[in-house]
């Protein structure tokens, strides 16, 4: 018993003085946060751009677009579970998409499109059987898909911007898709064929 | 002396000890240039209900309550605010992209809406976190205009 004792005096104070040295550095560190966190940022920012420029990406828009086709008609079934799947390949596609053939405005749009995203598609993966919250995102991935098509092509499929005026609290949402009639994404089977096709892209 | 004694005497032990591990405290009183507070017009009114629900985890200054020295409660902490700063960060706001910006002003407006935001363990010991159904209203409407405003923009 006396043993145990002894061990756990000993164990402590070795914490103690362990701690204590930590202690000293976590002051420093917080004397230095400031500068720390601004080189941080650019470190962390400079960090990707050299990762993606020297490793050749796999993906290119046409399987960004395949794969957003793909969670836009889980969610024209009410799959949540489907949806989610697709959003994960979907966080992969934007991070292993090759970006060698882009002028510099066309990477520009796509680095910002890309890690807004990328968080949307990341959320809808995390979030199978909350298609709620999933749908959310999938307003605003929506949007940003429509920016993306814009500037990058349709990746050779005629596409169709279509429009829910109920979606979105009843402010309305777009979505993309690849069939002329409408397949509402947002209503689901409540309301398959609600909506107005917007734009053909051709 | 009996099992459950030296159980329980391990066990305080074990407590004693792990008072001597302190994660350090997410304390910095300069305020960014990339503020939220910084880069929009934010009413009175918004920025406290912003300050009691959300900077706690949300920004680069939490306001620690007197357990929050007391292992295990520290660590806990800790670990909750770096997961939060991690997925919005007040403090820091103004450094995403417009776009992303919109993104994450309506996330808090759904966030808020879905009751997901503030999480229910930190209202449970938060009573200022427990919003109303008008302050919830007054952040959701504020959030979603800064967001259009900003789409318009963009």
């Amino acid at each position: 018993m006396k043993n145990i004792f002894f061990g756990f005096v000993i164990g402590a104070t070795t914490l103690a003085a362990c701690n204590d040295s930590n202690n000293k550095v976590a002051e420093n560190k917080n004397d230095n946060r400031d500068t720390a966190q601004v080189k941080a940022q650019a470190g962390s920012s400079t960090a990707t751009t050299a990762t993606v420029a020297e490793v050749k990406g796999t993906t290119s828009i046409k399987e960004i677009v395949t794969t957003y086709l793909q969670l836009k008609n889980a969610f024209t079934k009410d799959n949540s579970n489907d949806a989610a799947s697709a959003g994960t390949s979907l966080q992969t596609a934007f991070k292993n998409f090759d970006k060698i053939a882009l002028t510099a405005p066309q990477e520009k749009l796509f680095e910002e499109v890309a890690d807004d995203a990328s968080e949307h598609a990341e959320h809808i993966g995390k979030n199978g059987g909350n298609i709620v919250h999933q749908r959310e995102h999938f307003i605003m991935l929506s949007k940003d898909m429509a920016d993306l098509i814009k500037t990058l092509g349709n990746g050779g499929q005629t596409l169709y911007k279509d429009f829910c005026p109920m979606a979105n609290d009843g402010k309305g949402a777009i979505w993309i898709s690849e069939t002329k009639d409408i397949k509402n994404p947002y209503l689901g089977k409540a309301m398959p064929t609600c909506g107005t096709l917007k734009e053909e892209i051709k | 002396m009996s099992n459950l004694r030296k159980v329980i005497l391990v066990v305080g032990l074990l407590f004693i000890a792990i008072q001597f591990i302190q994660p350090a405290h997410n304390k910095n009183e300069q305020a960014l240039p990339t503020d939220f507070a910084k880069i929009y017009q934010l009413p009175a009114n918004v920025e406290r209900i912003l300050q009691n629900a959300c900077y706690d985890c949300h920004s680069n200054n939490t306001s620690y309550p007197w357990y929050s020295n007391i292992q295990p409660m520290a660590s806990m902490m800790a670990r909750h605010i770096k997961n939060g700063k991690e997925k919005l960060n007040f403090s820091d706001f103004g450094s995403n992209s417009p776009r992303k910006q919109i993104s994450k002003l309506k996330e808090i407006a759904n966030q808020i809406k879905d009751d997901e935001m503030p999480i229910s363990s930190y209202k449970a010991m938060h009573k200022k976190a427990n919003l109303t159904k008008e302050e919830k209203m007054l952040i959701m409407d504020w959030m979603n205009k800064t967001a259009d405003n900003l789409s318009a923009e963009n």
